[in-house]
């Protein structure tokens, strides 16, 4: 792993141990009912400052807490049209299938290629470092799934036009 | 009464912007010198954290980039570093994050890691819980 993205990934993590500190808290304006503040973002004095990582121009991570919710934003890298068409239908894909995920967000946020919703309830069934070692393997698997997908698109490519041009030799 | 008050802000603004260009040329002599610590430990103290005007913000926050990426050895740096100085460099570092500018970017990381390493990840905590002060 080069060492920028071992420190990339160094921070993000460092920083996630420190902002996942969820506890369970009732929404303030409508009674009996429990919202992800950081989702609404109804009063200020719930949410904490938001924190933008940059690797570089094309890589990203916001992360926004609030007291009983955290939301982590990616972009990921995509050198060239391919690679930008292959990580929409992917992480569509995954999106589309966020119930499966748990922590998954449905729609990313405007902006970002995939998002993550974690709330005080997840930190209450699963454990915390748990849940920060899937989020952080996620984004190492993801650059290489997408040069898998791409190196595959390819070969491909390449063996359909050979045969197809075979016929004309 | 309004005008009275913005007027006496506008006065510390530029007080503030005149102690920033003292500051930045003492930093500059020593970075001449190759001290890049005490230049670090002069761009960060004083910082000014009102949230009042951008201008303060923004003068101070080039020169400490400018500490940040003359800095060779970062381990040498945090023996000098008192607490306070550590948060107020904490709070830097996140901005430099949040550039996107690449050479910024991989030394703020790499400061980033030390610091925690040595800090703990209250600083980082501490950084997150501070709306009223930011930088």
């Amino acid at each position: 792993m080069s060492n920028s993205l071992r420190l990339y990934l160094a921070c993000i993590r460092n920083t996630l141990d420190a902002a996942l500190c969820l506890q369970n808290f009732p929404c303030q304006e409508v009674e009996r009912h429990n919202k992800p503040e950081v989702e609404l973002k109804t009063s200020s004095e719930l949410l904490l400052n938001p924190v933008l990582i940059c690797r570089n121009e094309a890589e990203k991570c916001l992360i926004e807490t609030s007291i009983n919710s955290l939301r982590i934003s990616l972009k990921v890298k995509q050198a060239d049209e391919l690679e930008n068409i292959l990580t929409k239908k992917f992480l569509r894909f995954l999106s589309m299938r966020a119930e499966a995920f748990q922590v998954l967000r449905r729609k990313p946020v405007q902006g970002y290629d995939i998002s993550f919703l974690v709330t005080n309830y997840h930190c209450e069934e699963m454990q915390k470092h748990k849940l920060i070692d899937f989020i952080v393997q996620f984004m190492e698997d993801i650059d290489k799934e997408i040069s898998e997908l791409k190196m595959s698109v390819n070969t491909r490519g390449r063996l359909v036009a050979t045969e197809f041009l075979k016929q004309f030799m | 009464m309004a005008g009275t008050e913005e007027f006496v802000e506008a006065d510390n603004a530029e007080a503030i912007i005149n102690r920033i260009e003292q500051k930045s040329r003492k930093m500059e002599s020593l970075l001449k010198q190759y001290r890049t610590v005490e230049a670090l430990k002069t761009a960060l103290e004083g910082s000014p954290l009102n949230p009042k005007d951008d201008r303060c913000k923004s003068a101070n926050w080039i020169m400490v980039h400018r500490a940040i990426m003359a800095i060779k050895d970062v381990d040498a740096m945090f023996s000098s570093l008192d607490p306070e100085c550590c948060d107020i460099l904490m709070k830097y570092l996140y901005r430099g994050l949040s550039t996107g500018d690449r050479p910024t970017c991989d030394q703020s990381l790499r400061i980033h890691e030390k610091l925690t390493e040595r800090v703990g990840s209250g600083c980082i905590l501490r950084y997150l819980a501070d709306i009223v002060n930011t930088v």
